[in-house]
């Protein structure tokens, strides 16, 4: 209401201007301002009279469009706010760069890019790996695709399309020993070995180092494909989720530095550090990460909170293994619950 | 004595910083600040060396100016006022780095960036002064101006089109945005010829 009646206001105003600015000898000054008859306007009068002119328009404009087209218009306001959240992580790169100046000029570049390109790993390699995966479905998938409920969302649209009639002959008693769980069955299936993305590994790795557990907390998701709590669809989960209270100690998983905290919608609040021979361990989702870029750490020392920061659904770690950037499975790193 | 009554603090200025804190967090607002005024403390210190006077700070979006009175420095002791800014950051990075090892890289980045930033051969920045400076020393006023204008237009064009690419390929990185324009606004005014 308010709006429309200052447009309205507005618009009276850009005919009112309209009509002394196409006048311009004759007399704009008795258009705009007929009290004062014999005074021209002056300069700076003029300008400030354009600017309002100006941001009147704009804001018609705007109103306009709102009105007239309200789904574009709220498509671009998701682009805006998309481009307003997607930043570069400013702290790693000063971290990266004064590593540069003291010496450790190895990596120091990789590091630089990736704070500025990829501030948010977690969703980039998530969409990488959506598309080959589902190109390469094993033909078993159909059947198992039956026992999904037809009214959970996912990424599969025949999936619910399917009625649960159109399943083979001769495989009704299978049917039944399966349980009825909600996304096990087909991230089960999925485990071969050609459908994994590219930069995972299930093996096992000997890492030739000590480490412990960052912390001991309940395991509410495992490595590999789930179903995203938030986003909905089928994703390939690249950690371990430990649930733990809020606050509790997150200890170094071994020896080495910090080579990046920051902040991201995906992960929160979230520090990397780096082991010897390639390894590096990611915790995520932290209420604090009490160490700062660069710093030396040892094993079990304590470097963050658990907390529910980013895009999480209650306290927990997540933790992420990396060797020479390839995911592994780190629940056989960890204790739990 | 400074003149703290003639501070001068824009609108532009606080809403870049808000803008920046909100963004980026209160962290890296003071690790970008606290940068800043050690490369401001470089310009004044050897300023008042110089025995100019300083009649005022005016803290824009364009970034923190000390204005001095209207005593002509010679063309040596401005060079000297102009490089003491980044020499003050870039000092304050390797003395950083020096004492703590990896303990301060973020703020000794900062500071060298911020060195390497106001070195950049672009006119209202130290570079751009330096070099206009430096070559109407040598050359005289006309052709440091020529030198520093064309210098300048071809360096603030290519400062845009990083800046662009940069916020073009990471998707966001909007506080960059002040910068691109005013890097933009430096290569017009080169090209045009009007001294910014």
């Amino acid at each position: 209401m308010t709006s429309r009646q200052a447009g309205r206001r507005m618009r009276k105003f850009t005919a009112h201007s309209a009509r002394s600015s196409s006048r311009p000898g004759s007399g704009p000054s008795n258009a705009a301002r007929p009290r004062r008859k014999n005074e021209p306007l002056r300069p700076s009068e003029l300008r400030r009279l354009v600017q309002l002119v100006a941001c009147g328009t704009i804001f018609v404009l705007l109103v306009a469009v709102k009105l007239l087209l309200p789904a574009k218009m709220a498509g671009f306001n998701e682009q805006l706010s998309a481009a307003l959240r997607k930043n570069m992580d400013i702290q790693a790169v000063f971290s990266a760069v004064g590593r540069a100046f003291d010496g450790h000029a190895s990596g120091a570049m990789e590091d630089v890019y990736q704070a500025v390109f990829h501030p948010n790993q977690e969703e980039d390699a998530a969409v990488k790996t959506s598309e080959p995966v589902k190109m390469q479905e094993h033909p078993a998938l159909d059947v198992l695709r039956t026992y999904r409920k037809p009214a959970e969302p996912s990424g599969m649209e025949d999936a619910a399309s399917e009625p649960p009639e159109a399943e083979p002959d001769g495989s009704a008693e299978t049917e039944d020993a399966v349980p009825p769980s909600d996304a096990s069955t087909l991230a089960y299936v999925q485990y071969s070995e050609e459908n994994l993305p590219d930069t995972v590994s299930m093996e096992q790795a000997i890492l030739g180092f000590a480490y412990d557990t960052p912390l001991t907390g309940v395991l509410t998701s495992g490595f590999g494909y789930r179903e995203h709590p938030i986003e909905g669809e089928e994703r390939f989960h690249y950690g371990v989720d430990l649930a733990a209270d809020s606050g509790t100690e997150i200890d170094c998983f071994a020896d080495g530095s910090v080579t990046a905290v920051g902040e991201s919608n995906s992960y929160g609040r979230y520090c990397i550090v780096s082991h010897e021979s390639g390894y590096s361990t990611l915790y995520a989702h932290c209420s604090r990460v009490t160490v700062s870029s660069g710093a030396q750490v040892t094993r079990g020392q304590k470097i963050a909170e658990v907390g529910s920061t980013g895009m999480s659904t209650g306290p927990h770690l997540h933790f992420e293994l990396h060797k020479d950037g390839l995911y592994l499975n780190p629940i056989y790193y960890v204790s739990v619950a | 004595m400074f003149p703290w009554h003639n501070l001068q603090i824009t609108a532009g200025f606080v809403l870049l910083t808000a803008w920046f804190a909100l963004v980026n967090g209160f962290q890296p607002l003071a690790v970008v600040l606290a940068a800043a005024a050690v490369h401001e403390l470089g310009h004044y210190l050897v300023l008042t060396a110089c025995g100019a006077q300083i009649s005022g700070l005016r803290l824009s979006a364009l970034g923190a100016v000390l204005e001095t009175d209207s005593v002509r420095l010679s063309y040596g002791k401005e060079l000297a006022a102009v490089l003491a800014g980044p020499g003050a950051n870039l000092l304050c990075a390797l003395s950083l780095t020096a004492a703590g090892g990896g303990r301060w890289s973020v703020l000794a980045g900062a500071n060298f960036i911020l060195c390497a930033f106001n070195l950049l051969p672009v006119r209202p920045l130290d570079g751009g002064r330096a070099l206009y400076l430096a070559a109407s020393w040598l050359a005289g006023p006309a052709a440091g101006e020529i030198i520093a204008r064309w210098t300048g237009a071809a360096f603030a064009l290519g400062l845009t089109a990083l800046l662009a690419y940069v916020m073009w390929r990471s998707g966001g990185s909007l506080w960059l945005l002040p910068a691109a324009a005013a890097s933009c606004g430096a290569a017009l005014s080169g090209i045009t010829g009007r001294t910014p």
